[in-house]
Parts: C-alpha cells; structure tokens; sequence
C-alpha cells in the first residue's frame, strides 16, 4: 500500500459510509421527499468520494480523465433527477408527510 | 481476452496493490448490497416516485460498482462502460418522471 | 364600465423583452376598435402577483409597482402618437395587480387569476405577449395562452418576433452555435478515447460523431446566443471560488443528514418552504437550485422562475434557507462581486433590472 493508495481507501471507505447512509434513508424515511433527501445528498457524496479515491490512484491519465467526467456528471445530475422527481410528485399531487395541517392553512381556498 | 480489452482501451501502466484491489472489491461488495437493500423500496412504493427515487440510486451504485471493479481488476475498459451507464441512468430518471406525470404513471 | 366591456383589453404583464412592442400592439388594437364603435375603450394592464400579501417582499412590490408605471408610461406614450393633440380621448388605461391572496404556480393558475380579475371587469378580450410565460414554460404544463383561451377569452398573441437569426440548413442553429457545439463535442469525443490526435481514424470517428451530435443536439445544447467568452471565463473563475465553499456546506449536510438517518428516532421536522430567489436566467437558477438540493436539510421540490418550492428535513434548514447565504454565494457567481450583497430593496430592484437587460 502506497500512501496515495490508504489516502484513496479512505475516501473509498468514507464513500461507502455515506452510500450506506443513502440507502439506510431511502429504505428508512417516510415519505417521498424525505427520502429524496437521502436519494440526492448522501447518493451524490458517496459516489463522489468513491470515485474521487480511486482516480487519485490513477494519476493523471485518460482513466482518471473519465472517472472525473463520470464524477462531475454525477455531481451535477444526481440533484437534478431528485428535483424532476420532486417535481413530478408535485405535480401529481403527492403531498408531504407530517405539516399537513401547516400546509393546508397555507394554500388557502383555490 | 483480456489483453485485447487492455490494449483497446490503452490502460495506463498504473498497477494497484493487491490489498488495495480486495479493499476496492470489498466496497464494490457493499454497493451491490446497497443496491439489493434499495430494492425492499422499489418493490415496496408506495408511490411511483419512490420507486424512480430507489431505482435511480441502483443505477448510481451500479456506475460506482463498475468503476470500483473496474480499477481494482485493472480493467480500464469497463469506465466506458460506467460512464454510458452514469449516463442512460440520468436519462431515465427524468423520462420517467416525466412520462409519470404526462400519461398519469405507467408503473 | 361593464357595458362597454365588450370592446375592453386586458394586457397580462410581465418582464419580457417583448413587452415594450406588446404594449404597443394592445394600445393599437384598443384605438382601433376604440375609432370604429366611437365608444371609450379601457385597457387593463394586469400584473399577476408572485407574493401573497401577508408575506410580501417589500423588493418584489416596488419592482411590480415600477414595472406598471413603466408600461403606463410607454402606452401613454404610444396613444399620444396614435392621436392628434386635441382629439377626444379614445382609450383609458388602468393597472392592477392580482393574485396576491392565493398561490399560483402553473401557467393555469395565472390563468386563473387573469380570468378572475376579467369576469370582474368584464374584459372579453386579451392580448397576450407571446414572450411572458407565467408559470414557467414547461413542456409538461399547457401554455398560458391555451388556459386563457379554454376559459373562452378572445386571445390575441401580439405579432411581436424575437431577433432572428441566420441559420443552417437542416438545422435552426446559425454557424458560430454549430461551431462552438462541433468543437465542444470533437474535443469531448478525443479526450475520452485518449487524446490520439495524431491518428487518422480516431479524427475521423470524431468529426463524424461530433458533425452527428451537432446537427441533431445544439439547438437543445446552445439556448440563445453564443456565450460570450470574457463573461463564461469570469464566471468559471468564481465558479472555481464557489466550489470549495459548496464541497464544505455539502459535507455539513451529509454529517447532519447522516445523524439523522441513522438515529434511532429519526429526529425530523418535514415541511415546505417557499420563497423568491434574487437570481435570475436559467443557469443561475439551476445552480441555485442543485446547491439548495446538496446543502444540508433542503432539497428543491419546483422552481418556477424565481419562485422556489424548497422541501426542508430538519429543523435548522428552514432558517439556513431564508438566511440567504446560499443565495448570495450563486449572486456573487453569476452577476460579480458587487450583487453578492443586496441589501436594501433599491439595489434589489436595479439588479433585476440588469439582469433582464
């Protein structure tokens, strides 16, 4: 083990907790949107880290090129797909879970 | 078969250290067991969303496991592989929300 | 004034960059009909409201209150040259404001309001600015003017064209967006087969992808015009600077989140949050929009416009939200170091108005 190599298990590790975090969530929340919260911050920090480990392992090569494309593209989808996914539950009508009272004083009378 | 993949995608000289690789495997272990969790809250709804949400979170795992494998086994090729996929993944999260909401949930 | 409802217009205004030619057309359609009937015409100016009056942002209301003095002024204007300087007064105009006790998010919504405020006027007719999208312009929504017209309004579109622009055959894209979209894509394409410039096929492959994705993708891939380099570099820069702070609030959100999740009482506190965010085109809002989802406890449910619909977890995100740090930060990314701070109304105001400039 080289020390870039433990530098990279540890983000791996650090990734795999939070994958782990992401999927205690989903399975754990109630609700939709809560579990979109778990879906969109753990997910996308998980992922990242993994990946950010082991392109340090690579160095600078096309590999390690790809795994930061893969990286950011997951950086800058992973929220939007929650969002249209939130979106699309709204549009359905799906409400929230818990506030219903606060939430139907708000919306007054269509 | 193997040289052949290597030498079509030029893999760089870069070698991991054998525990560094069964490290790589062990986490790529866990993800796949993410992924089997999450399918209790894809089977299990309620709503159509929640499915997309579970699924959509499968798809990441399954980019990361490849590129988790991929590095550890020193198969280079396979990050096309997971790029593609990292890609379709987000395609389909919005197509079907999209389709969801337009002809009312398909699922 | 009901009686003579028959012949009466109603403008529903917005910021656009049409407006100004939409004003103008509603003011000749009303002096038309206005000379034919010899009867005085009445031209509402309607402003739907995107804040309810019991938490209304003072900037909001005074950029509302400026934007139908602006437009009364610009149709006073234009009925002066329609006129000679002592003929007897052919059109009144009148300005309002609507919807600001009820939400309204989708296009039908503000058709809803606009309907509202013309049955209680008896305003038969609307002219509608064909660039003011009320409740966004989602493919997913039907448009405004098909709402307005399902509620049996005649509704006029006012014959107001964006620039246009040369364009490609076969493509509604003009050569500088083609060129920009080719090379971004041709690079793309040889960074990830390992940058073989040298190698005839990958070249090859590579301008026959990148001409393929072209000629089928800028025109979803280049919105308006070509971006100005000098703006996009100082942009990525601070974009660059905006980073780290990002990574750092994500890692907050990912420990809180994560204690959340993993407590064994699940300590949270979901509810809704909404509020008007002082940012303004489609990237600003898209950025603001992923940093609220990535930022600890809150993630964006709708955007419409400047209008955010924000899901807030735990209990402490709410307050961080409306705090506005987040909000400022993607400001000070996109418009300079000098819109990171807007603190009064005034400068608020100002801001908007560049930015839709």
């Amino acid at each position: 083990m080289t020390p870039i190599e433990i530098l990279a298990t540890v983000f791996v590790v650090v990734g795999t907790f939070f994958g782990f975090v992401a999927t205690v969530g989903i399975v754990r929340l109630p609700g939709l949107y809560a579990r979109l919260h778990a879906a969109s911050k753990s997910d996308t920090l998980g992922s990242v880290l993994s990946l950010a480990g082991i392109a340090l392992v690579l160095g600078v090569t096309t590999e390690s090129l790809k795994l930061v494309f893969l990286l950011v593209f997951l950086f800058v989808t992973s929220p939007t797909a929650a969002h249209a996914i939130a979106r699309a539950a709204k549009e359905e009508g799906i409400e929230p879970i818990g506030e219903d009272a606060r939430l139907g004083d708000e919306e007054g009378e269509p | 078969m193997t040289s052949v993949l290597l030498a079509a995608s030029g893999g760089p000289e870069v070698t991991v250290s054998e525990t560094f690789s069964l490290i790589l495997l062990a986490a790529a272990a866990a993800f796949t067991l993410f992924a089997v969790v999450l399918l209790y809250r894809v089977v299990q709804g309620p709503t159509t969303q929640d499915r997309i949400v579970a699924i959509n979170v499968v798809g990441t795992n399954t980019v990361i496991v490849i590129a988790l494998v991929s590095v550890a086994l020193g198969e280079y090729g396979y990050l096309d592989v997971a790029l593609v996929y990292g890609l379709l993944n987000f395609v389909m999260s919005i197509a079907v929300s999209k389709i969801t909401v337009e002809w009312g949930g398909v699922l | 004034m009901a009686a003579e409802g028959e012949q009466d217009v109603l403008v529903p205004v917005g910021e656009s960059e049409t407006l100004r030619r939409s004003v103008t057309y509603a003011v000749e359609r009303a002096h038309e009909s206005a000379t034919e009937t010899g009867t005085l015409v009445t031209v509402h100016f309607v402003l739907p409201a995107r804040w309810r009056t019991v938490q209304a942002d003072p900037a909001d209301v005074e950029a509302a209150t400026s934007l139908l003095d602006r437009v009364l002024a610009w149709a006073r204007e234009d009925i002066d040259e329609l006129t000679a300087e002592d003929a007897p007064q052919t059109v009144v105009f009148e300005s309002a404001t609507v919807g600001t006790n009820e939400y309204v998010f989708s296009p039908g919504d503000f058709a809803d309001v606009i309907a509202g405020y013309a049955a209680t006027n008896g305003v038969r007719r609307i002219v509608v600015d064909p660039s003011f999208r009320p409740g966004g312009s989602a493919p997913i929504l039907r448009s405004f003017e098909t709402e307005l017209a399902d509620r049996g309004f005649d509704v006029l579109e006012a014959p107001v064209t964006r620039r246009t622009r040369r364009s490609l055959p076969f493509t509604d894209i003009g050569l500088p967006e083609f060129f920009v979209v080719f090379s971004a894509s041709f690079l793309f394409y040889l960074a990830l087969g390992g940058w073989h410039v040298t190698d005839p096929y990958e070249l090859l492959t590579g301008v026959a992808t990148a001409g393929v994705v072209t000629v089928t993708l800028a025109s979803v891939a280049l919105k308006g015009d070509v971006p100005n380099l000098r703006v996009v570099g100082y942009t990525v820069g601070r974009l660059a600077a905006y980073t780290p702070i990002l990574l750092w609030e994500i890692a907050k959100a990912n420990v809180s989140l994560a204690y959340v999740v993993l407590h064994p009482r699940l300590p949270i506190d979901p509810r809704m949050v909404e509020f008007d965010a002082a940012v303004w085109g489609d990237l600003p809002v898209t950025t603001l929009a992923n940093s609220i989802t990535l930022t600890p406890g809150t993630v964006t449910v709708d955007v419409s416009r400047r209008h955010f619909l924000v899901h807030a977890l735990i209990p402490d995100a709410e307050t961080d939200l409306l705090g506005g740090k987040l909000e400022r930060l993607v400001r000070f990314v996109f418009y300079g170091r000098e819109s990171a701070r807007i603190a009064s109304p005034r400068e608020r105001l100002d801001d908007q108005q560049e930015g839709d400039s």
